[in-house]
């Protein structure tokens, strides 16, 4: 069937695989070649030639005392990779000469005037035929990475490109109720709302189309997230996913538990510290008397300390009673206090990351 | 008419759902926030002020009831917060907590018993919650603020999130190696850090 589309709520990045998977390659060419020049470049960047070997690769399927020096090529290719002669017999693979002959007009249009090239080394040869197969056998058009030479930037060219092409020409022969949209996708992003579009084989009613709208939501967010932990992108699956991304949060959370452990077992030093950083700054911090705590008239620090409850509303600073000595006490054994608070500390993990603090102080 | 009516319809998904593209850009755009330096450096001498700010307000017998490290956790949490300029749940959720918090010091008991209670029910009605549900309850819970949000959103909120904790997990390392004058490698924050306190902007 054309254009059927096939989604699985789950499989979020496999998306763009199964769409095109059962895809007609010639609509995909069709794509290719009403698309300006720019999927052009992106189809021999797929070849990983310039646009001058790739047309002369294509060229010689058609030409006569091509297939004598292919045929030689390939025997010697034989040892290397045994599925290549296989490419030389076009009954075989019928779309296949097709697919090339068509990319090779397509190329010979956008890669503009193109100078013969002495023959070709077995490499770039090699590498094309290699691109050539896969690319038809796979059914995914976006080749193994290593072959190409400009991979995600081509590939997500050419998936754009055919999937705007894909809907434009499915919007005509399938008619809903809510496929007012003839617009594309470009024109959808500068209107405010999204026309759901239903693809042609696909159950028109607004509940399935709410449904998939919101799978897509769905699936996007997922994609990002997938993205930005680690070793998310090989796991497929919401549940999987979801699991790898709680134990990334949690992770991330308990380091910055353990760092503010830390800090705060560097805290009192970082008046120490101060005379030297910031020598230079100016009265913006407010207190330049914190160097020399000893010296506090108490008016002034009542003040601040009524001030800084307004702002960070911590509680219980009522207390009037508060030693000079506690100072001297926090400056000078900061690992003991540490120790008293973890009787209070979250978890049973801290009091190890405390041990591990004392060692390194 | 058929019109009015399929308007209304299309009119109800259009408003109901955003372009995916603008989503993504936008998502994409507000993670490279988080990754850039200029917005770590901010936070770094934002959390050295509020540190400082603790360390004044802990000589007092405060420093006895409550332990420096969660305070200094919190410090953290909520200058980070405050860079997330309010523009997600969690940090408007960490910044409005802080109020709750001061005058209802009941509300973390009550939530951990009804917790509890919670977990129970799941043991029991094993089908009415899914894997999956439970397992986007555990995260609605690790998220500050998003406990009843819907999945998209929360897959909004976590990515934030996520990206913004991994900014202030650097800060604050790049932060306790300058102050206890860590092993090598330092140049790099160390001179940051101090072009950033000495030429306040």
């Amino acid at each position: 069937m054309e254009g059927t589309v096939i989604r699985s709520g789950s499989a979020g990045s496999e998306e763009d695989g199964t769409e095109v998977e059962s895809y007609q390659f010639g609509e995909e060419i069709q794509g290719l070649m009403s698309v300006p020049p720019e999927s052009g470049s992106s189809f021999t960047a797929l070849l990983g030639l310039p646009a001058t070997q790739a047309m002369e690769l294509l060229h010689s399927p058609e030409s006569d005392e091509a297939p004598a020096t292919l045929s030689g090529e390939a025997r010697v290719d034989q040892c290397q990779k045994p599925y290549l002669p296989s490419f030389n017999c076009s009954p075989s693979f019928p779309s296949n000469a097709a697919l090339v002959e068509r990319a090779a007009r397509f190329s010979i249009f956008a890669g503009g005037s193109g100078e013969d090239s002495p023959d070709t080394n077995s490499m770039p040869s090699n590498s094309s035929r290699v691109k050539n197969e896969p690319m038809d056998t796979d059914s995914n058009p976006t080749t193994p990475p290593p072959l190409i030479s400009d991979p995600t930037v081509g590939n997500r060219n050419l998936k754009s490109a055919k999937r705007k092409e894909r809907e434009k020409k499915v919007k005509g022969p399938s008619k809903k109720n809510k496929n007012v949209a003839s617009e594309s996708s470009e024109d959808a992003e500068k209107l405010p709302y999204v026309h759901v579009r239903a693809r042609r084989g696909q159950a028109t009613d607004s509940h399935s189309l709410a449904e998939r709208a919101r799978r897509e939501k769905i699936n996007a967010r997922m994609k990002l997230l997938q993205e930005l932990v680690p070793g998310c992108n090989r796991i497929s699956g919401t549940a999987l996913v979801l699991d790898e991304i709680i134990n990334h949060v949690q992770s991330l959370q308990r380091q910055v538990e353990f760092l503010s452990m830390r800090l705060a077992a560097v805290n009192p030093r970082i008046d120490f510290n101060l005379d030297s950083l910031l020598a230079a700054e100016s009265g913006s911090l407010m207190d330049s008397s914190m160097f020399t705590p000893l010296m506090w008239p108490e008016v002034q620090v009542n003040g601040n300390r009524q001030q800084y409850q307004q702002q960070w509303q911590y509680d219980a600073y009522n207390q009037p009673v508060w030693g000079r000595e506690e100072d001297n006490h926090n400056f000078i054994t900061p690992e003991n206090s540490l120790l008293s608070y973890d009787s209070s500390a979250n978890s049973g993990t801290s009091s190890l990351r405390v041990n591990l603090l004392k060692m390194e102080l | 008419m058929e019109n009015p009516e399929s308007v209304s319809r299309e009119s109800k998904t259009k408003k109901r759902r955003k372009t995916l593209n603008d989503d993504q850009t936008q998502s994409i755009s507000n993670n490279m926030k988080w990754r850039t330096e200029a917005e770590q450096q901010i936070y770094s001498s934002k959390l050295f002020e509020a540190l400082r700010q603790v360390r004044r307000n802990n000589s007092p017998a405060e420093a006895n009831h409550r332990p420096r490290g969660r305070v200094v956790r919190e410090a953290a949490d909520r200058v980070l917060a405050v860079a997330a300029k309010g523009r997600t749940r969690w940090s408007r959720a960490i910044l409005t907590s802080r109020l709750r918090l001061r005058f209802k010091k009941v509300r973390k008991q009550k939530v951990t018993g009804g917790g509890r209670l919670r977990k129970v029910e799941v043991r029991k009605e094993n089908k009415g919650i899914t894997v999956l549900q439970r397992k986007v309850r555990v995260l609605g819970r690790l998220v500050p603020g998003c406990r009843k949000l819907s999945f998209p959103n929360l897959l909004e909120e976590t990515t934030d999130y996520i990206a913004a904790l991994e900014m202030q997990v650097r800060a604050m390392t790049a932060l306790t190696q300058l102050l206890t004058g860590g092993a090598g490698g330092l140049a790099a924050p160390v001179d940051q850090l101090q072009s950033n306190l000495t030429s306040p902007t």
